[in-house]
């Protein structure tokens, strides 16, 4: 107790050096406090972004259909699977869609799309489709010969609202030709790229007609009331789903560049935090050595008086904790208030493209008790281990030497 | 350290080795031909030559001698502080080279109180932390730590002072402190680089006279160095040394 009182009283003696060091340390954990919390927030906003827009959390497709996107594969004993769907507790939406390549043809111009058929109130439970829609109208029930358009794709093809194209495609199993006319019903724009100059959406039925897929469909897109059920590979939705012949994928397989980026900016973190530590053992070390060299007489004094190296070593180690300790606190402080600042006002990174996701909302940093108890303790222990040299060192003092001048 | 045989000890007589260490009753430290080198650049400073001896329980040794005589080389030696380049220190019967670095911080703990020309308190702590930080050393219960530091507190005239720093204290009161933290871890021995040096005289007079005090009514055992003259004639014992060598070793009354 003595020992850890004379650390504590010690790291105050030079006020200023010790409240720079503290603050310097400090400002470091509240950094990486609060780039912790932002790069979760963007994580969540991101996959938020990518599975909200239309991906939805995860995917039901033909065993094979991803790789080539063969309009013949189609998904096995669809009505089995809705059926499933609809009494699985997980499931929160889904949607069901036909997906396939065509042509669409204006006066103007052509260019080569993806259609889905969507099924309109589906999907305006699980996409955002309707939210998207900048000019005319979202599609409904009855609506019949619309096409919804992306905003680029309307420059491209020199149309608007109401003027007519045609859509031609390759039907299933004959592969002869299709050809549909439909007027433009509304023109969405998600600030994708890849949506806004190559989708067009339209009726579930029309698509399956122009196809000639009779009652089949390609994809089931789903939402889950809890998100881990998709992120989780371990989960069984993957499994229950994955069965006679059809391939059940949560987000992370169908975006697998977000997946690839959010694996590396868990590396980058690490990377981030153990500079970051790195830099508060150089400000530990500096600050005990500088101390110990101020003090040399008085630890001479200590060991004469009978301290035994060890205890020598502990003052050393106490004050190392005592500074992590105290600058820990500091961090922290300064860490949940900022933290907590924005993650109230958030911050606007939107319409920034990132691994082929564009961020869609503000971005508010997720503080988690992990932040305030993981980092603080890690910094103790870089402290600690900065403080094992100067400890050895203040040990190995031979009192007579560092006396020399005073007894 | 490995426990060597007293009678290995360099080209000392073993007879006479064996002879000091039975005499551990009386004799207190016993220093036998120590000399001591110390290297200063690429000059090598003889600091003591062939330095014997002996301080028995109850002296109040003063060590005499002017500046660069060796007096703190020899308080150094005799205290476990340093190791001699030649020679053997036996410090209550066991010679200092067999024993290692931890036995000797107990040894010092245990048997040696030590007061430093320039107090050198612990600023941080208060005064009755700085005289209790031996006894937690020692181990001492706290009770028994807060009489004892109340007592010797009394004993040196500071009662009342107990929680302040020594920043709070004068010179004489922080030198006072630290003939109560010398004393209080009840030494055989309690060892002093001249005390007095950064006090007036008057301060310095009764210092010495309060140690000289505690000596004859404690038996407690002085050994300090001082170039006063003053200071010395209050010795009961004058050791003087000269250039490294003990040039007078006389008992007064």
């Amino acid at each position: 107790m003595m020992l850890f009182k004379l650390a504590w009283r010690n790291i105050f003696r030079n006020k200023r050096r010790t409240v720079l060091s503290g603050i310097a340390i400090g400002i470091g954990l509240a950094s990486l406090i609060f780039t912790d919390a932002l790069m979760i927030g963007m994580i969540e906003s991101m996959i938020r972004a990518a599975t909200g827009t239309f991906l939805g959390q995860a995917q039901i497709h033909a065993a094979g259909f991803r790789e080539t996107f063969e309009v013949e594969k189609t998904i096995h004993d669809l009505d089995n699977v809705i059926r499933q769907l609809n009494s699985d507790a997980a499931v929160k939406h889904y949607a069901v869609r036909t997906q396939a390549f065509g042509m669409i043809t204006s006066p103007a111009n052509v260019s080569s799309v993806i259609f889905y058929g969507i099924d309109p109130d589906m999907e305006r439970h699980l996409s955002k489709i309707d939210e998207a829609i900048q000019k005319g109208s979202y599609l409904t029930k009855d609506t019949t010969r619309r096409l919804l358009i992306g905003s680029k794709l309307a420059e491209t093809m020199e149309v608007d609202l109401d003027d007519r194209v045609v859509i031609t495609t390759a039907q299933v199993n004959t592969g002869q030709l299709s050809q549909e006319m439909f007027r433009i019903g509304g023109i969405f724009h998600f600030n994708v790229k890849e949506m806004d100059s190559g989708v067009v959406f339209m009726q579930l039925g029309e698509a399956r007609s122009i196809i000639g897929l009779g009652n089949d469909a390609h994809e089931i897109s789903v939402t889950f009331h809890d998100i881990d059920q998709a992120g989780n590979r371990t989960l069984s939705f993957q499994n229950r789903y994955s069965e006679g012949g059809n391939k059940a994928l949560g987000w992370r397989e169908l975006l697998k560049e977000l997946d690839a980026i959010l694996e590396l900016s868990d590396f980058t973190k690490y990377i981030v935090a153990l500079i970051m530590f790195g830099i508060v053992a150089l400000i530990i070390l500096n600050t005990l050595f500088t101390s110990l060299y101020e003090r040399l007489f008085e630890f001479g004094v200590l060991r004469a008086i009978g301290t035994r190296p060890s205890g020598m070593a502990s003052i050393v180690l106490l004050e190392a904790l005592s500074l992590s300790a105290v600058s820990g606190l500091f961090g922290i402080c300064i860490g949940l208030t900022v933290t907590y600042i924005f993650s109230i006002y958030g911050i606007d990174y939107r319409g920034i493209e990132f691994a082929e996701v564009t961020l869609r909302e503000l971005i508010y940093p997720v503080m988690t008790i992990n932040q305030y108890i993981e980092y603080p303790l890690w910094i103790m222990l870089f402290a600690l281990v900065a403080g094992l040299y100067p400890a050895v060192f203040a040990a190995r003092l031979v009192p007579a030497n560092v006396l020399r001048r005073s007894m | 350290m490995p426990h060597r045989n007293p009678s290995s000890l360099g080209h000392l007589n073993p007879v006479l080795l064996r002879n000091c260490m039975q005499n551990k009753n009386t004799e207190l430290i016993k220093a036998i031909e120590v000399s001591k080198q110390y290297r200063s650049g690429e000059v090598t400073v003889d600091a003591l030559n062939s330095v014997s001896l002996t301080i028995q329980r109850g002296e109040f040794t003063a060590i005499a001698g002017p500046s660069g005589s060796g007096k703190t080389t020899l308080l150094y030696m005799i205290s476990g502080l340093d190791v001699p380049s030649s020679g053997t220190v036996i410090l209550d019967g066991k010679p200092v080279s067999t024993m290692s670095g931890r036995e000797l911080s107990d040894f010092r703990r245990d048997h040696i109180g030590f007061i430093f020309q320039s107090y050198n308190l612990i600023p941080v702590l208060t005064v009755r932390e700085n005289i209790e930080y031996i006894m937690l050393l020692q181990g001492v219960p706290e009770w028994e730590r807060r009489l004892r530091v109340s007592e010797i507190l009394e004993e040196v005239s500071l009662g009342g002072m107990e929680n302040r720093l020594p920043t709070q204290l004068s010179g004489g009161q922080q030198q006072r402190v630290a003939v109560a933290r010398a004393m209080v871890s009840k030494p055989d021995i309690i060892l002093a680089d001249e005390p007095t040096a950064n006090l007036d005289s008057h301060t310095g007079e009764s210092l010495i006279e309060m140690m000289r005090q505690l000596n004859e009514r404690r038996g407690m055992t002085f050994v300090f160095s001082t170039h006063e003259t003053m200071i010395m004639e209050r010795a009961k014992r004058l050791v003087l040394l000269m250039d490294g060598q003990i040039e007078k070793d006389e008992k007064r009354q």
